[in-house]
């Protein structure tokens, strides 16, 4: 089994009993699927706010089933990889209910990486292996130097840092002769005195560590060329929590709606549609506004139109679009339609919304081609506004 | 907007711009801001001593805060300074640059510090947009920015096969430029093999609008500093001149889906793009331009617009994309940067364009850099649901 960030694929699967939320669980009684490639197939059952989770070859059933491979898994698991990122390009790919899917995100607590200690072997490792990364080549113009470290003890190593023509390298030996060498007996003091935990001059007055050569370069150059060293530890625990503050805005609104909006809302609800009409180009305008803003001259006229059209445009809207008004998602598909209603000509077209199972219906109209015939749908009771009329429904 | 009345010439002689990100928890509002006002100074070799005037601009309800220029005085620097709020949508960005043009080639201030941003996960953006509508009625039938009528159109003329490839070739070339920007949101690293795996997979939004085709929410801000002939020639080696722009907004928003050849539509970035090439006697835009970096909300749209944009007939548009001539080292790379669709921080996004055009110009954009010369650029912003500001920037003074 391969490992990623040292975590195994099944090492997420073993967790989820331990991770498992029942508050998360309210309302999913499911089965999913986890396909992951060349590891295995997962089976998930989530009922009674309760959960299974099973290796087996066999998915049916499944309302879902999540597909990855092995690395992109543990990622998006460990927030190691954008989970948004890995499935807009394709890395993770859900076949079946997406919407049932997305519910899997609340059923879980985040899979924590077991955190490691670093051993004097790997810190060493790690800091002269991001040497060459930390370098500045802008600082080393016209610098011809070596720095050798020697460094004793069980973990201990022996490196020589080679700065020439603003090219950093690095050999695991002592190069030539040096221009400067640093000695400490015990390498774990080197790794607490880059880590900061311990001070040079201490260790250098306790006769633990001695530089030979060209001191002041060590001292005044070495902290110019490189960027200090990070603890990949440290990051762990932040220094300071960042609190993130959520609000939500209620407030209640009132609009006027003026003479000519008024009009036509008070049209709706005595089941009559109003256009205005422009008198300088003569064009209507659905719903009508206060003047004509290209001939910008006030359109007082109206003019009874449809009620009935043909619907020359449909935008068919599968994105769950949150009522701004109310925070409630749209329930999708809908149709949002582009209706020409009778005595309206060109781009006069009113938008409203389909009749929800006959979406599939609806042919598009453009220039001599019909499009499918509508009728508005009334409400009951009706209050002046652009939801009295229901939504539109072919007129058959 | 009066063409060729500019009292004097003005250049940009800085820019500075964060990350685009939407994990920007680690920093409030006037923190990230100040994060790109800091980059542009220090781009200029100038300190908010140098700077005159301040132009603050963002989208209105997006945060949901009133008069964030306020609290962003803080990040800003604007303090004792002539202070200016603008707020035009999707065009703020490009509109904060015209008014900076406006404000310094009218001998008002010598210096002017532009700051466009957006923290787009501190709010609800799509609920922001759908806002914009009119209260009385169409606010309740809007869904935000999303509409499949440009993918609708491009599918009619082109058949659906043609025009989803389109689609998807662009919004991979965008991928990949987004992948050479260091402060690019979302690169993916998709490739071209993916053409047919993404059409089927990527979810649909509103028609054959799909997910992966359509812009990103981002956390971030851009500033641009502008400064007359004389002060610009004084600090800057390499200043960019603005040669041009142009602003075009039609009232009528929502009646302009009749599908009917005998009413056409005024598209608004036909008719700027016109009008400004025609006062510039721009006879070949296409010919003309080193690059354009395009307000791209989605991939539909922009290669709906290239025709628009350069006038152009027939299907060339598209071959300009199957045949991948808008990627960098082609005849007209668009959107180095990796455009909107890779980063989209609003209300910095369209001052993002002129950054990045700009950037294009004195040559030291970074990875994304175009290999050639850049003399002539253009940069565009969208907004509204039928607003568009055009700006051209020049090397040299010499038109």
């Amino acid at each position: 089994m391969a490992e990623y960030w040292e975590i195994k694929v099944e090492d997420i699967f073993n967790s989820m009993q331990e991770r498992f939320r029942p508050e998360g669980a309210k309302d999913v009684d499911a089965i999913f699927g986890y396909d992951i490639q060349g590891e295995g197939k997962w089976k998930l059952t989530v009922k009674n706010n309760d959960m299974k989770i099973e290796k087996s070859d066999d998915l049916s059933g499944c309302v879902a089933t999540m597909s990855a491979d092995g690395e992109t898994f543990v990622g998006v698991n460990t927030g190691k990889v954008d989970a948004t990122n890995a499935f807009m390009s394709g890395k993770v790919k859900v076949d079946g209910d997406m919407g049932a899917f997305g519910k899997t995100g609340k059923l879980f607590r985040k899979f924590v990486i077991p955190k490691k200690e670093m051993s004097t072997k790997d810190y060493l490792a790690d800091m002269f292996g991001t040497v060459i990364k930390r370098f500045k080549p802008s600082e080393a113009e016209g610098l011809d130097a070596s720095f050798a470290f020697d460094l004793g003890g069980p973990d201990g190593g022996k490196w020589t840092v080679i700065i020439k023509e603003k090219k950093c390298t690095v050999t695991t030996t002592i190069e030539g002769k040096p221009t400067v060498t640093l000695e400490f007996n015990e390498a774990k003091d080197y790794v607490d005195f880059i880590l900061g935990k311990i001070d040079a001059q201490s260790i250098l007055a306790a006769g633990k560590a001695a530089a030979k050569g060209d001191i002041n370069m060590m001292a005044s150059k070495w902290p110019v060329l490189f960027e200090k060293y990070k603890d990949p530890m440290a990051g762990n625990i932040p220094e300071q929590e960042l609190l993130v503050l959520k609000k939500t805005i209620s407030v209640n609104q009132k609009f006027s709606t003026g003479p000519i909006m008024g009009k036509f809302l008070k049209g709706l609800k005595d089941k009559k549609i109003y256009a205005n009409k422009c008198p300088k180009c003569g064009r209507l305008q659905l719903p009508p506004r206060e003047v004509c803003a290209e001939c910008r001259v006030r359109a007082k006229d109206f003019v009874e139109v449809g009620p009935k059209g043909e619907v020359r445009y449909m935008d068919l809207v599968y994105y769950a679009m949150p009522d701004p008004l109310t925070g409630v998602a749209r329930e999708t598909p809908y149709g949002a339609l582009n209706v020409l209603l009778d005595g309206c000509k060109g781009n006069e077209t009113l938008p409203h919304f389909i009749r929800k199972d006959q979406i599939e219906k609806i042919q598009l109209g453009w220039n001599e081609k019909k499009g499918t015939r509508v009728r508005p749908v009334w409400e009951e009771n009706r209050i002046g506004d652009i939801w009295d009329i229901k939504y539109f429904e072919i007129d058959e | 907007m009066a063409h060729k009345k500019k009292n004097r010439n003005v250049g940009i002689i800085g820019v500075g711009q964060t990350k685009h990100s939407s994990h920007r928890e680690d920093v409030n509002q006037p923190e990230m801001i100040h994060e790109a006002i800091s980059l542009a100074l220090k781009d200029a070799k100038l300190t908010m001593k140098d700077i005159d005037c301040v132009i603050h601009g963002n989208m209105e309800l997006f945060e949901m805060v009133h008069q964030p220029d306020l609290w962003h005085t803080l990040g800003t620097g604007a303090f004792g300074k002539d202070s200016i709020r603008i707020t035009t949508g999707g065009t703020v960005g490009a509109t904060l640059a015209c008014a900076a043009d406006n404000l310094v080639s009218s001998g008002m201030y010598d210096i002017v510090l532009a700051i466009g941003f957006e923290k787009l996960q501190e709010g609800n953006t799509t609920g922001g947009i759908t806002n914009m509508a009119d209260p009385l009625w169409f606010r309740k039938i809007q869904a935000g920015a999303l509409t499949g009528s440009s993918a609708y159109d491009v599918e009619r003329e082109f058949g659906l096969e043609r025009a989803n490839r389109a689609s998807m070739i662009y919004r991979i070339i965008m991928d990949k430029h987004a992948g050479l920007n260091p402060n690019a949101h979302r690169a993916f690293g998709l490739d071209f093999n993916q053409i047919d795996d993404l059409i089927k997979i990527s979810p649909k939004l509103v028609g054959e609008l799909k997910l992966i085709e359509m812009c990103s929410q981002s956390d971030g801000a851009c500033c641009v500093i502008f400064a007359c002939e004389k002060r610009a020639k004084d600090i800057s080696k390499n200043p960019v001149w603005i040669r041009d722009h142009i602003t075009a907004h039609k009232e009528e928003t929502f009646n302009i889906f009749g599908y009917n050849r005998e009413f056409p539509v005024v598209k608004t970035h036909k008719f700027a793009a016109e009008h400004l090439f025609k006062r510039n006697e721009i006879k070949d835009p296409l010919g003309y331009f080193d690059v354009f970096e395009m307000y791209d909300p989605a991939s539909w749209w922009a290669i709906d617009w290239l025709r628009d944009f350069f006038g152009l007939k027939g299907d060339e548009h598209l071959k300009l994309v199957e045949n991948k001539e808008i990627m960098i080292g082609g005849k007209m790379p668009i959107n180095p940067s990796g455009g909107v669709i890779g980063s989209n921080p609003i209300g910095a996004t369209a001052l993002v364009r002129v950054a990045e055009a700009a950037l294009q110009i004195r040559g030291n954009a970074g990875p994304h850099q175009i290999p050639t010369p850049v003399k002539h650029a253009l940069a565009s912003g969208f907004g509204g649901t039928m607003w568009t500001v055009l700006m051209m920037l020049e090397k040299e003074l010499n038109w």
